[in-house]
C-alpha cells in the first residue's frame, strides 16, 4: 500500500510544470467556487433578513388557512396564556399582533383600496422596521384614531399630513364600518405594490373598527436564529395545533422571494458545474498525457509482477492528488478572504445604494462560510476528479506488458 | 426533493381520479337529460330568461338575509332599488339596519358612488374595491355595477331537458350553457342555467371560473305572476368557496317599466336621505 502512494506521488511530479499548471486551474475553481458560494449564502440571508423585517417577519403565526383567504374570519384568539407562551420561548426574539383587512380610503370624493394593518406601536418595532420607513410625519403613537398611509397612496388621494380620511369597510360582523382617522404621517416602502395600499393604523382602533374584540389576524414573529426557524415553526405549529393556529413561514408568505433566491443559486451553481468539468478536463488530460508517456515504464512493472489492481489504484491516487493539492490550496486562500467579508461587509456607494435603500436592502457585500457549503464543495471537486481520472487508469491497467515493451 | 416528486405523482393520481370520477358524474348527469327539441334556440330561451327579470326600469323593494358562520343571527338589510337599464345607470338606498339606513349607491356608468349619512361623505368606489363585499353580503359590488348582458356577452348552447332543476324540483327546465365572449367583460368562465320550459323563467343557476371550477350558485324561488311574468321572489346565493355563508335576497315590491324621474340618479340625490318611496 504504502509503495502505490509513493510511485503515485512521484508520477504526480513527473512532470512539474504540467502538474504545475493543472493545479493552479484547479486552485483558481476552488477559490471561485467558495466565494460565489459564500457570496450569494451571505446576500442571499441578508435579503431575507431585511425583507422580512418589512413586513412579515420570519413566521406568520394565523389560522391554517389564512393565506388563501386573509378574510377577518381566520383570526386567532390572543390571549395571556399565548402571550406568555411567546414570551417564554427563547427563540423568539420578537412577536407583533396585527390586525388587518381590506378597506377604502377616502379623501373627499377621491378613494382608493387599502390594506389596513393595525398595529401595537411598541411590539411591531421588535420585529419590523416599519416605523423607521416614515417618509413624512411619524408613525401611529398608539393615540386613538391615528393613520399613517403609504407615500404612494397618500400622493394618490392627494393628502397631506394632519388630513382626515374616512375608511370604509366590512366589520367581523358583516355591518359595515366607518371612522374618521387623522393623517399623521407617510411611509416608504421597497415594494410599490405595498406602498400604494398600506394604511397603518393602532391595533386597538383596527380592533375597534374591525369588531374584532379580542381577536387578531395574525401574530408576526422574528426568530433569534434565521436559519433554525423551519424548527421554531415545527415547535411553535405543535404546540399551538390545539388553538387552532399555524406558524406559515416567510417562504410562505413571501414566495416570490424563495423563487428569486432559488433561481438565483440555479443561475449560481450552473455556471460553478460549468467551471469544474473544464477542471475535471484538465485533470484528465494531465494523467492521460502521465500514463501514455509511461507505456514502457508501466508494461516493466507489470512485467514485474504488479497486479493490474494496483496499477490502477496509483493512477487514480495520481489524479486525487492532483485534485487535493488543488483543493488544499485552493481553500487555503478562499476561507480567509470569505472570513474577512463576513466580518467587514463592504458597503457600495453612489446609485447602487441608493436602488438598495429604495428596495430596503443595506447594498453591501458580504460572505457567509458555512461548514456544510465547504464540505459539499470540496466533496463535488474530489469526486468529478475521480470520475475523470476513470478512463486513464482504466487504461493504464489494461496495458499489455509484451507490446508495451515492444512498442518504445 | 423525491418527497416533491411524489407529491407531484399522488397529486396527479388525484387529479386524474377526480377526473375519472367528474367524467362518470358529467356522463350520469347527462344521462338525465333529455333531448331538446331541435327547434329549440338557446338564444331566444336566453332572451326571455333575461327579460323575465328586467325592464328598461325596475324598481324594486328587497330585504336581503345573509348568513354566515361570524353570526349567531343572520343579518338582514332591507333596500330599494332603481334601474334605468338603458342608460346604464341605477340608484340603491338602504333603509335597514339603521346604522346603515340612508347609505346610498348611485351607479353613472363607469363609475360606482356611494354616500355615508353618517359621516355626510360621498365616495367613489375605486375598481380595487370592486370585488369586496357588497354590504356584508355574499353580493360583491361589482355585481351592482357588472355591465355585462347575459344576451349580449355570451354565445347559448342548449344541453338537453332536466327532470329535476336544482331547487325547483316538479318543473321542467332546458340546460342551456352560457360561454362568454373573448373581450367580454366577464368575471366567469362559464355560466349554466336551468329555464323553465313552460314560462321561460330562470330557475337555477351555476357560475364557473375560467378552469371549470363551481364558485357560486344561485337559485329562485317563490314565483309569483306579474304583469304576464312569473317572477321569482326569493332568490338565494351560496357562495361555494366560503362555508357556511349564504345570502338571501327576498323581493318585497317589483314594478317593471316604472316611472322614473331623471333626478334619482344624481349625486344630490345621494345626499337627499329620501324617506321610503312608499
Amino acid at each position: 500500500m504504502g509503495l502505490e502512494w509513493r510511485l503515485a506521488w512521484r508520477n504526480v511530479w513527473r512532470n512539474p510544470r504540467r502538474t504545475g499548471l493543472t493545479v493552479a486551474a484547479t486552485v483558481f475553481a476552488v477559490l471561485l467556487v467558495i466565494l460565489s458560494v459564500a457570496l450569494s449564502t451571505g446576500m442571499h440571508d441578508k435579503m431575507v433578513e431585511d425583507s422580512v423585517r418589512v413586513h412579515s417577519g420570519h413566521l406568520t403565526l394565523a389560522a391554517p388557512d389564512y393565506l388563501e383567504e386573509r378574510s377577518l374570519e381566520q383570526s386567532l384568539q390572543l390571549d395571556a396564556a399565548l402571550a406568555r407562551e411567546l414570551e417564554a420561548t427563547p427563540e423568539v426574539r420578537g412577536w407583533a399582533p396585527r390586525v388587518t383587512s381590506f378597506a377604502l380610503v377616502s379623501k373627499q370624493s377621491e378613494s382608493q383600496g387599502a390594506l389596513v394593518l393595525g398595529v401595537d406601536p411598541e411590539r411591531e418595532k421588535s420585529v419590523t422596521t416599519l416605523a423607521e420607513r416614515v417618509k413624512r410625519g411619524r408613525f401611529v403613537s398608539g393615540e386613538s384614531r391615528e393613520i399613517v398611509l403609504g407615500e404612494l397612496l397618500a400622493q394618490n388621494l392627494g393628502v397631506e399630513i394632519g388630513d382626515e380620511v374616512l375608511l370604509f369597510g366590512v366589520a367581523y360582523s358583516l355591518e359595515s364600518a366607518y371612522e374618521l382617522f387623522r393623517v399623521v404621517g407617510t411611509l416608504r416602502l421597497p415594494e410599490p405594490q405595498l406602498e400604494r395600499s398600506l394604511a397603518v393604523v393602532s391595533l386597538v382602533d383596527a380592533a375597534e373598527f374591525f369588531v374584532m374584540g379580542d381577536r387578531v389576524s395574525e401574530i408576526a414573529l422574528l426568530a433569534a436564529n434565521a436559519g433554525r426557524t423551519q424548527q421554531l415553526r415545527a415547535a411553535l405549529s405543535a404546540t399551538l395545533a390545539d388553538r387552532g393556529i399555524l406558524a406559515h413561514t416567510w417562504q410562505e408568505v413571501m414566495p416570490e422571494l424563495d423563487v428569486f433566491i432559488l433561481l438565483d443559486d440555479a443561475a449560481m451553481y450552473l455556471t460553478l458545474a460549468i467551471l469544474v468539468v473544464v477542471v475535471a478536463f484538465g485533470i484528465l488530460n494531465t494523467v492521460l498525457m502521465a500514463v501514455l508517456e509511461r507505456k514502457r515504464e508501466l508494461g516493466v512493472v507489470l512485467a514485474l509482477g504488479l497486479r493490474p489492481g494496483s496499477v490502477l489504484r496509483v493512477v487514480y491516487l495520481e489524479s486525487l492528488m492532483l485534485a487535493a493539492v488543488g483543493l488544499a490550496i485552493g481553500a487555503a486562500l478562499a476561507i480567509p478572504i470569505a472570513l474577512y467579508f463576513q466580518h467587514n461587509p463592504v458597503e457600495v456607494g453612489g446609485d447602487f445604494a441608493e436602488l438598495g435603500k429604495f428596495f430596503g436592502f443595506e447594498m453591501l457585500i458580504l460572505t457567509r462560510l458555512e461548514t456544510s457549503n465547504l464540505v459539499g464543495s470540496s466533496l463535488t471537486i474530489l469526486g468529478v476528479a475521480a470520475i475523470a481520472a476513470f478512463y486513464p487508469a482504466l487504461k493504464a491497467s489494461r496495458s499489455r506488458p509484451v507490446e508495451a515493451l515492444r512498442s518504445l | 426533493m423525491t418527497r416533491e416528486i411524489r407529491c407531484v405523482a399522488s397529486g396527479a393520481l388525484a387529479a386524474s381520479i377526480l377526473l375519472a370520477v367528474s367524467i362518470a358524474a358529467a356522463a350520469s348527469a347527462r344521462a338525465e337529460l333529455l333531448p331538446a327539441p331541435e327547434d329549440v334556440d338557446a338564444r331566444t330561451l336566453a332572451r326571455r330568461a333575461e327579460g323575465s327579470l328586467r325592464s328598461d326600469r325596475t324598481y324594486l323593494a328587497a330585504r336581503m338575509v345573509i348568513e354566515s358562520p361570524r353570526l349567531t343571527a343572520p343579518r338582514k338589510v332591507a333596500f330599494e332599488s332603481w334601474e334605468d337599464a338603458p342608460a346604464k345607470r341605477s340608484f340603491i338606498r338602504i333603509r335597514e339596519p339603521a346604522k346603515d339606513a340612508g347609505t346610498g349607491f348611485l351607479k353613472l356608468h363607469p363609475n360606482l358612488w356611494m354616500y355615508i349619512p353618517r359621516v355626510e361623505r360621498t365616495v367613489r368606489v375605486p375598481p380595487s374595491m370592486m370585488l369586496q363585499s357588497w354590504m356584508g353580503s355574499d353580493f360583491t359590488n361589482d355585481d351592482l355595477v357588472r355591465e355585462s348582458s347575459e344576451l349580449d356577452d355570451y354565445d347559448h348552447a342548449v344541453l338537453g331537458i332536466e327532470t329535476e332543476p336544482p331547487g325547483s324540483p316538479g318543473r321542467r327546465a332546458y340546460v342551456v350553457d352560457y360561454i362568454p365572449h373573448e373581450e367580454a367583460p366577464v368575471v366567469w368562465g362559464k355560466i349554466r342555467a336551468w329555464i323553465d320550459i313552460e314560462n321561460g323563467m330562470p330557475l337555477a343557476q351555476d357560475f364557473f371560473d375560467e378552469d371549470g371550477e363551481r364558485l357560486r350558485e344561485l337559485r329562485f324561488g317563490d314565483f309569483r305572476e306579474l304583469d304576464g311574468r312569473h317572477v321569482p321572489h326569493r332568490w338565494e346565493l351560496t357562495p361555494l368557496d366560503k362555508q357556511g355563508h349564504k345570502t338571501l335576497i327576498e323581493l318585497l315590491e317589483i314594478e317593471f317599466d316604472a316611472p322614473m324621474k331623471d333626478d334619482v340618479f344624481t349625486k344630490r340625490n345621494l345626499k337627499r336621505n329620501v324617506k321610503r318611496r312608499r
